[in-house]
């Protein structure tokens, strides 16, 4: 079975060829600055071909056009023609409160993720663009839709909800909906099968540490409580944005500063974070060595108030989930990054958590379990694999209605 | 043969080259309203070749332009790396051969001192046309001149479209655009989805002298300095009470300080010119503030004294001019 899994962003459609058969990645690639100058694909095979093309590429309908192009074609290509593709995948970035799961796209569908383009105004409309051109170029290919928000459709009410007035709610569906869902998903069903159990059985800290970052305490099998909210500007200090705020600085930086809701937009999303206050850079790798080498004073308090943030919230949630068995490090940081590991664990023996030293410094993007043997709560680095999750969902819903 | 991205296309409708699309603009002349369009364009991702006199223009000009990403780097509203990526597309020439392959392009040129600078862009409108492609569109930004006085001097004045964006350009969320008298649909609206990727609205409309923003704008400065010499209320009274009483943004003396007083005038003098009509007759407290020098926020001193471009006290009384 072939599936393709597609990301479509407002210029860039990053996409994967999947033979499900085998559980492999057959061809993957980018098509990128779509509509710009510059435009064009570049392609990979697992063979270890690999090729970049530049030429005009003016919207998401010709760039889907050329990828399926160079994968039916003799020289760059997978497969022979459009019969030998099973399904479509997409990953949405925002659905609602209206899919709890990943579905079979249909005129409903469609209709759900245009209602929920006001929540997700930058994303969506790509993501539908996406379906759009794929649904012209493979008519007869189903297509299934992965939600960011799905896995985090579980959580109770008290722990979505806003302090404000009710009527905002029902009004305009402001609350918490989390993001980064299939990445929590995919590590805390993997963490599972590490430890050999039932994902129901667990209480789960999945830490997903990247450029963007958040964090889910997970119960029951399912989310519980996430950082992110209504966008993704909330909870963790993140590389260029904000995470927690108190709403007055906001407002108070609006009138010093003379500034509108745009600007005061980019302020959070991208002058802030960990750039904002190192003034060096949003790579955290960039970050360290400014520390470690030059002992650079904002560097050092950077990082702190970056381990300290996640921290507190990993205290948070096993407070408010009665403890935890593991706490999951995943994403860029997470995976690669033993040193913020160590930091964001020091000092939580109090809570379970013993920590191993030497198993954590030998761990780098790859799944391992980093606490010591008999710790009572297990830290684990588990490399995530979104793709993989839309690609799953995919064949899974194709079997179901074939 | 190398390998092109073309040979993988499954429909022969794709083909490399112009195909409507809208990568690169030609603006022709510079000055700060050029620069405000350049910047604009070029944040959209689009590449941008500006047209200027001389190599120590592009190199200042260029500067300004840094400078003013800058500023707004430092109130918030883009990041290093946008600047950089910004400035990468921005090119400078003194050769109008390098507009060549423009998609569309903008004469933007400014004339100082008085009068109008119709022959100027005219010249510039034959200039270009000479160089590019004869589907390109001609835009030219201003507010007080025909674009059929300026279509006039082209082979093929149906590709001639107006537009006026407003000062400043990246707060403005509207352009208009103007239909002259043969222009064709197809430019018209290549010019409306231009204005649509730089996330404005386009304001439609066909030729008048003045277009909208600027007919209203100059009778409403015109009757506030009416106002101002018969004695009836000063400057503050009267900006506050349309800023306070309409929910005007700036009153329209600080409005007119802000556009400078010597434009003003022009716009006024080329309505008057036009249509003849009193309530576009640049009123005499204009004038001499002009005559002075006082041209507004730019030059520190208007209808208000500034420092450092915020406003510290009325300038004038109405005393003054009585």
């Amino acid at each position: 079975m072939n599936i393709i899994v597609i990301n479509c962003g407002s210029s860039s459609i990053k996409y994967q060829l999947f033979d499900m058969t085998k559980n492999e990645v057959v061809a993957r690639g980018l098509v990128d600055k779509i509509g710009l100058h510059g435009s064009y694909i570049k392609h990979e095979r697992n063979d270890g071909d690999k090729v970049t093309l530049e030429g005009e590429i003016v919207d998401h309908q010709i760039g889907i056009e050329y990828m399926l192009g160079i994968l039916i074609s003799k020289k760059r290509g997978s497969i022979k023609s459009f019969e030998e593709i099973d399904a479509v995948g997409h990953r949405v970035v925002h659905g609602g409160e209206k899919f709890h799961a990943s579905v079979l796209i249909d005129e409903q569908v469609m209709a759900g993720i245009k209602d929920c383009v006001d929540l997700a105004p930058l994303h969506n409309p790509p993501n539908l663009k996406g379906i759009y051109a794929m649904q012209s170029m493979l008519p007869n290919v189903p297509q299934v839709a992965t939600f960011d928000t799905a896995f985090h459709q579980t959580m109770p009410d008290y722990t979505y909800m806003y302090a404000i007035p009710y009527s905002l709610y029902t009004k305009y569906g402001i609350r918490r909906y989390g993001f980064h869902g299939s990445s929590h998903r995919f590590v805390s069903n993997r963490a599972a099968k590490m430890l050999n159990t039932y994902l129901k059985k667990l209480r789960l800290i999945t830490c997903h540490l990247g450029n963007g970052a958040s964090i889910t305490a997970i119960k029951d099998g399912g989310s519980m409580d996430t950082s992110m909210g209504l966008t993704p500007v909330e909870g963790l200090i993140m590389g260029t944005r904000t995470g927690d705020l108190d709403l007055g600085v906001l407002t108070y930086i609006m009138s010093k500063e003379e500034i509108g809701v745009p600007v005061a937009n980019t302020l959070i999303n991208k002058h802030s974070g960990m750039i904002g206050i190192t003034g060096i850079s949003s790579d955290m790798r960039e970050i360290e060595k400014a520390a470690f080498e030059d002992n650079n004073e904002r560097a050092n308090l950077g990082l702190k108030m970056y381990h300290y943030r996640i921290k507190k919230y990993i205290g948070a949630y096993m407070a408010a989930m009665g403890g935890a068995d593991a706490i999951v490090f995943t994403g860029g940081i997470g995976e690669n990054a033993p040193d913020s590991r160590e930091e964001i664990c020091r000092g939580l023996e109090f809570a379970g958590i013993d920590f191993d030293l030497d198993k954590n410094a030998a761990t780098r993007g790859k799944e391992a379990i980093i606490s010591k043997d008999n710790s009572p709560v297990k830290v684990m680095v588990i490399p995530t694999n979104e793709e993989l999750v839309i690609a799953e969902d995919t064949a899974r819903i194709i079997k179901e209605i074939k | 043969m190398p390998e092109r991205l073309s040979d993988y296309s499954l429909q022969k409708k794709i083909v490399q080259g112009r195909n409507g699309g809208l990568h690169k603009v030609g603006v022709i002349g510079a000055g700060s309203m050029g620069q405000e369009i350049i910047r604009i364009i070029s944040g959209q991702g689009i590449e941008v070749v500006y047209i200027d006199m001389t190599e120590e223009l592009l190199v200042e000009i260029r500067k300004s332009i840094e400078k003013q990403l800058d500023e707004i780097i430092n109130k918030w509203g883009i990041t290093s790396s946008e600047k950089r990526a910004i400035m990468s597309r921005i090119k400078g020439s003194t050769d109008y051969n390098d507009i060549r392959d423009c998609d569309l392009i903008i004469e933007t040129i400014h004339r100082k001192g008085r009068g109008t600078s119709l022959q100027d862009r005219k010249e510039v409108f034959r200039k270009v046309e000479a160089i590019i492609d004869t589907r390109t569109v001609i835009a030219s930004n201003n507010a007080t001149l025909m674009i059929s006085d300026l279509a006039s001097a082209l082979r093929h004045p149906e590709r001639a479209v107006g537009f006026n964006f407003i000062t400043p350009v990246s707060k403005v969320g509207i352009v208009e655009v103007i239909r002259g008298l043969d222009t064709n649909d197809g430019s018209f609206d290549f010019a409306i989805r231009f204005i649509k990727m730089l996330d404005k609205r386009p304001i439609t409309l066909n030729e008048s002298l003045g277009n909208i923003s600027t007919r209203l704008i100059v009778t409403l400065i015109n009757e506030a300095c009416e106002i101002l010499m018969e004695g009836v209320a000063s400057i503050n009274c009267i900006d506050d009470t349309m800023k306070l009483g309409y929910g005007l943004q700036l009153g329209p003396f600080e409005l007119a300080d802000r556009v400078g007083l010597d434009k003003v005038q022009k716009w006024m003098d080329n309505l008057y010119f036009e249509y003849g009509e009193q309530k576009f007759k640049p009123s005499p407290i204009l004038k001499r503030l002009v005559r002075a020098n006082h041209l507004g926020r730019k030059a520190g001193k208007g209808f208000y004294k500034y420092e450092n471009g915020k406003i510290v006290s009325q300038a004038i009384t109405t005393t003054d001019y009585i």
